[in-house]
């Protein structure tokens, strides 16, 4: 036993300011945030944290030191499985390394480690205009975490979802004061390189191939989920722009218009269009409720 | 609080030889619905659950008993405990008829931050009754008796001033709490802290032990890990065999948490564990810890010590 027992909040304060320091247990000992609490030298260690028959204070500090890097990089790279394969294990592992220098997990749960990672990426995001390969992984990484969410977030599953008799069944006079409630678990994503192509793809070519970073190009996608299985379903302009319409309380009639102001479509093609996208989010369960 | 604590187990059952259920495991569990005797669960990648993990768990407690084990209740951390968390244990319990919650004598973080690790106490007079007082309150919250497992570690303070198995028996007999006893996080805190496994098993209050752990670690020479990553080595069977006796057996469960085999092989690992509850069983030559060469090389990174556990989306 030391002369004088350290209180407990003081051993813990400073055991995870070293163990979390990512330069490792030499650099953490002698971090601001570990003298702080108890100050020291690296050779007074043993002062606090007694040797084993096999290992220094140092190297059994250590084994703590490792394990909470290696296992939150673990679970980053599990959260973002194709971010990581785009940019290879060793880069994305940088990232995530500095994620979690600024953004510690405060969660009981491991699924809310990533909740800031797109923030992360954005503050952090070169200003140089040859940076556009950092608006492709925000993406990517925009893409991941919504599935994530969704997979896990409330569903439909209990309650059901709008069937297509259903909307059938509405008056057509008074379609376009109708609204249409989305699923809790829909999320309208509009992205400025086709991620969700570029994810599909990942999961089709084996792992030791090479897959090439897409050019800049508008994509749209719906994420939910069905049967508890996440479905991403990609859309147009016109339709991503009818849908966030109805997702933000536009009546049916107005959401057309919002489209048809997104489009580069006739009015005629358009309408001509309607009656197929409907039956199409019917059928993938995107509305809970029609109000009309 | 009831008075539980002069039963054996608390009064909890035997539920026989149980496996940790992980999402690569579902499918099957739900298929073939294995003949194993009991599942535990890792209680926060469930309390928050509305999506598939929820719902295949609840069609599996229909069928088998279910034990809650929890990673992030930071029994022993200094920052105050967190109650909402603590309902969602109690809530979900009561909605699967888990037959007991559990954790870790340990704290998993402090000032906020989550280290999700199981790291160690000082072992003194202020952490025993720091402990004990969270205790009590997390008992009076959840309204059952919480049951604590000894974990793995690597450190020792030199501010400790008693053996781990004397803060455990006054832990649980001050609080009636219940104690998981992990017999392979025993050999593995026994060889990294220079100690007798045996010494640790027989100093517990047998009485209070509501359940055993079983698991693989890795060896690397100077110290072992806790991976959880293969089988259970023979040592700690011979633990488990005298854990056994000395307890006259509770619910065994065996965790498997990297590397995880084909059910039927995590199955037939932890019905090994019958060989071991007759004397006289123990197979020859197994005194010694297993020495692969191929381990000692592997670098840090190789490796996440147990607890890791996050859940894989399903996607279309």
């Amino acid at each position: 036993m030391s002369d004088t027992q350290h209180n407990l909040d003081v051993i813990q304060k400073w055991f995870a300011s070293v163990i979390m320091h990512p330069e490792g247990v030499d650099g953490g000992v002698e971090s601001e945030q570990a003298q702080r609490v108890i100050r020291m030298s690296r050779d007074q260690l043993e002062q606090v944290v007694a040797r084993s028959k096999n290992l220094t204070a140092a190297e059994r500090m250590g084994i703590y030191a490792n394990a909470y890097y290696a296992r939150l990089l673990e679970v980053m790279r599990e959260s973002f499985p194709v971010m990581a394969r785009a940019l290879g294990a060793e880069t994305f592992d940088a990232f995530a390394f500095g994620y979690l220098q600024s953004f510690p997990s405060r969660s009981y749960t491991l699924d809310h480690l990533a909740d800031h990672f797109v923030k992360f990426l954005q503050q952090t995001r070169p200003d140089d205009e040859d940076a556009a390969w950092a608006d492709f992984l925000i993406d990517l990484a925009r893409l991941e975490q919504t599935i994530a969410e969704v997979f896990d977030g409330p569903g439909i599953e209990k309650t059901g979802a709008v069937t297509i008799d259903q909307l059938m069944a509405v008056d057509p006079e008074r379609w376009a004061e109708a609204r249409l409630e989305p699923v809790v678990c829909l999320r309208l994503l509009k992205f400025s390189y086709p991620v969700n192509a570029y994810w599909s793809a990942a999961r089709k070519t084996p792992e030791d191939e090479p897959l090439d970073l897409p050019a800049a190009a508008d994509e749209y996608v719906a994420i939910t989920r069905r049967n508890y299985i996440v479905r991403r379903l990609s859309l147009t302009a016109e339709q991503f722009a009818l849908l966030s319409a109805l997702a933000a309380g536009q009546t049916v009639g107005e959401a057309i218009e919002s489209a048809a102001a997104a489009s580069t479509m006739s009015d005629d093609e358009l309408a001509g269009q309607l009656g197929a996208w409907f039956r199409l989010w019917a059928s993938e369960q995107v509305f809970t409720r029609i109000m009309v | 609080m009831t008075d539980s604590g002069n039963q054996p187990r608390l009064g909890y059952p035997n539920l026989g030889l149980g496996v940790g259920l992980r999402t690569v495991h579902f499918q099957h569990v739900l298929e073939r619905q294995p003949d194993v005797d009991w599942f535990e669960i890792i209680s926060e990648n469930f309390i928050d659950s509305q999506g598939r993990p929820r719902h295949v768990l609840d069609q599996i407690a229909e069928r088998y008993p279910i034990v809650m084990h929890g990673v992030s209740m930071s029994i022993g951390s200094t920052d105050p405990l967190n109650i909402p968390y603590l309902h969602k244990l109690k809530k979900l319990a009561g909605e699967i008829n888990a037959r007991w919650i559990s954790d870790h004598l340990c704290w998993t973080g402090v000032a906020g931050v989550n280290s999700h690790d199981l790291l160690p106490m000082p072992l003194n007079e202020q952490s025993l009754q720091h402990v004990i007082d969270r205790i009590h309150i997390v008992q009076d919250v959840l309204e059952r008796p919480l049951v604590l497992e000894n974990p793995s570690s690597y450190v020792t303070f030199t501010d400790s001033t008693m053996d781990e198995w004397e803060f455990i028996t006054r832990m649980s007999e001050a609080t009636d709490c219940g104690l998981l006893l992990d017999v392979n996080n025993v050999y593995v805190s026994a060889f990294n802290h220079d100690l007798d496994p045996e010494q640790f098993i027989r100093g517990l209050p047998h009485e209070r032990i509501v359940q055993f752990h079983l698991a693989g670690h890795s060896n690397y020479v100077t110290h072992l890990i806790d991976t959880h990553d293969g089988h259970v080595i023979d040592p700690v069977w011979r633990l488990y065999a005298l854990a056994h006796e000395l307890t006259g057996g509770v619910s065994t469960l065996l965790e498997w948490d990297a590397k995880i085999p084909p059910f039927e092989e995590l199955h037939a690992e932890v019905l090994k564990a019958k060989r071991f509850m007759k004397e006289h069983l123990v197979p020859a030559g197994a005194d010694a810890e297993p020495h692969d060469p191929a381990i000692e090389t592997r670098q840090s990174a190789d490796w996440v010590p147990h607890p890791l556990h996050h859940v894989k989306p399903d996607v279309e």
